[in-house]
């Protein structure tokens, strides 16, 4: 049997201390060059199970009565197991090579010689329901989902969009790039009682309804908008979209009004997720997903559920090398990371457009990021004054070098 | 003319001389040696003595860009290092057994210079472990009393590590302008 995958076997380790299965997950990829990745139980395809593990016994026959992935049995000793492809230790990588192109081919063979699986959706209601999402999801049956081991891949690598480094704007590019409301100036603080926007009424809204359900249920969803099919995968914390950035940009900024709407459903999806696993380019990180669907849906406007004249809170930095980096965001990040603020005051104390605090805030309020002080004792006490360092001409040097050099 | 600092620091394998290599305008001087020890599980040669890069800046003042060898037996260096440093880059490899043991370990080892400065942690090798995630760091800083920076890094991409080093001076002081 000739092995003739084009993508890497996704093993899952067994038996195995942490040090143990670090040091595997570096052999898989180095001397044995990716052949195989270390995928988490839930998604692998082959079973590598260290035999000489004190339940080694118990989990090789768990394996063999409950799941049909290869497996392969690292020991000492020569084992004696049917069914079971075998690795003397020390490993070598020959050894360890051959009985992964063994399995691969167990696999393809497999494949062959069984009906195709198809990708199916358990549609819970018709795409003409009149329902909300949340009381579609009310009527699935807590089922348990057996396709779940094959609807997802962790084969992180080749997620190229959800690994890529961050976009970061100055001023002039992103006015372009975020667009504006007309008849709205979100600069004019007489217009600031305007500049909110409700998130529930654009897509953004939905999308993260759905996060929240998918979320709780633990189960892989499809968002149906009559747009482009939208794939939550909570247990990745990923979403799968068929549709570029310029595609997504423009839905974001649609209002949703009652009739389109109406027309979202929220399905539960079970299947090996074909067009998934050969399309892991479309695949984001939630949170870097939402983020830049609230910074197109927000256009420079600030979340309706925040009162302008409270001050709000950050509770972490932003993992800003995989986000949109809006302009300034770093500087707001740092100054409410000293200290709750009104967004009134950020914009008077760093001196930068309001459009800059409202996006960026809209962004960080759609992750979880931002809260408003509950208390009122909270906004007694003045946020402290920044504190300016004696080196701050050299670090603005600095700053202008490495933003020159951003690649 | 001063001598302004910009320290990188973790364990073996981090992405420390990658990292200063990404932003140095100058191929980085290495002192790196093969690894004859435990070391060599991760890499075939680490930093024994420090890496060594330059920004240099309009008006020709230079920012001199600093790498403490990761292994411990080396940290009588890490003094000497730091006098006259800007801030501290904390890398962390997450692929290690316990990143958390090791963030703990170069908080503590740094824990003066960071409070008279401050730190930005930069986690490398997320594509190949997912855990523990961003959130679960600044959990564990939370218990700490620390708010830093915390990205995830490609050391070998120059706009991660140029994000990580602007959040280390916009932490030191959010007024300045570019």
């Amino acid at each position: 049997m000739k092995d003739k995958r084009k993508y890497p076997l996704k093993v899952a380790l067994h038996g195995m201390d942490g040090r143990t299965y670090k040091m595997m997950v570096m052999y898989l990829q180095g001397p044995c060059k990716g052949v195989a990745v270390v995928v988490e139980d839930l998604n692998a395809e082959v079973d590598m199970i260290d035999a000489d593990s004190a339940k080694a016994k118990t989990l090789i026959e768990q394996r063999l009565t409950e799941s049909a992935r290869p497996i392969i049995a690292l020991s000492l000793q020569e084992l004696t197991f049917e069914n079971i492809l075998s690795v003397r230790k020390p490993i070598k990588t020959d050894a360890l090579l051959f009985a992964l192109s063994e399995a691969g081919a167990i696999l393809s063979a497999k494949k062959t010689s069984s009906d195709p699986v198809r990708s199916y959706t358990e549609k819970t209601v018709l795409s003409q329901s009149q329902e909300s999402i949340a009381q579609t999801e009310s009527r699935l049956q807590p089922e348990k989902d057996q396709l779940k081991n094959q609807a997802t891949t962790t084969d992180e690598q080749n997620k190229t969009s959800k690994h890529q480094t961050a976009m970061q704007f100055d001023e002039g590019k992103f006015d372009a790039y975020i667009g504006s409301i007309p008849g709205l100036n979100v600069n004019d603080p007489k217009q600031f009682a305007n500049a909110a926007y409700n998130p529930k009424d654009y897509f953004q809204g939905y999308v993260q309804s759905a996060l929240k359900v998918a979320e709780a249920k633990n189960q892989v969803m499809r968002l149906n908008s009559g747009w482009k099919p939208l794939i939550i995968i909570p247990h990745n914390h990923e979403i799968w979209l068929d549709a570029d950035d310029k595609l997504l940009r423009a839905f974001a900024s649609l209002p949703m009004n009652k009739i389109s709407g109406l027309k979202m459903t929220l399905t539960r999806v079970g299947s090996n997720l074909k067009s998934i696993q050969e399309d892991l380019e479309k695949i984001h990180n939630q949170d870097v997903f939402l983020w830049k669907l609230a910074v197109w849906t927000s256009k420079g406007r600030y979340p309706s559920a925040l009162d302008i004249n409270r001050a709000v809170f950050l509770k972490n930095w932003p993992n800003f090398t995989r986000l949109v980096v809006t302009p300034h965001a770093l500087r707001i990040s740092a100054l409410l990371i000293g200290g709750s603020r009104t967004l009134p005051d950020i914009i008077d104390v760093l001196k930068i457009k309001p459009q800059y605090v409202f996006v960026f805030i809209s962004a960080a309020y759609a992750l979880g990021l931002v809260g408003q002080a509950e208390r009122k004792a909270d906004e007694m006490f003045q946020a402290p004054a920044i504190k300016k360092s004696e080196q701050q001409g050299l670090l603005s040097r600095i700053l202008g070098k490495l933003r020159g050099n951003k690649s | 003319m001063s001598q302004y600092k910009i320290i990188f620091t973790g364990p073996v394998g981090a992405g420390k001389t990658t990292a200063i290599e990404s932003i140095s305008d100058i191929p980085p001087i290495k002192t790196d040696a093969t690894a004859n020890d435990m070391t060599k599980i991760k890499k075939s040669s680490t930093t024994v003595a420090m890496d060594y890069g330059i920004m240099n800046l309009a008006g020709g003042e230079k920012i001199h860009l600093y790498g403490t060898p990761g292994q411990e037996r080396f940290d009588f260096m890490w003094d000497i290092l730091i006098t006259g440093g800007i801030g501290l880059i904390l890398l962390l490899d997450n692929t290690r057994a316990d990143p958390f043991q090791d963030m703990k370990f170069f908080l503590d080892s740094f824990q003066k210079f960071i409070a008279e400065t401050n730190v930005a942690i930069g986690v490398t090798q997320m594509d190949l472990s997912k855990k523990p995630t961003i959130n679960d760091y600044h959990s564990q800083l939370q218990g700490m009393g620390l708010k830093p920076p915390v990205f995830s890094v490609d050391a070998r991409a120059k706009n991660d590590v140029s994000l990580l080093v602007q959040s280390l001076l916009y932490s030191l002081d959010p007024g300045i302008e570019e």
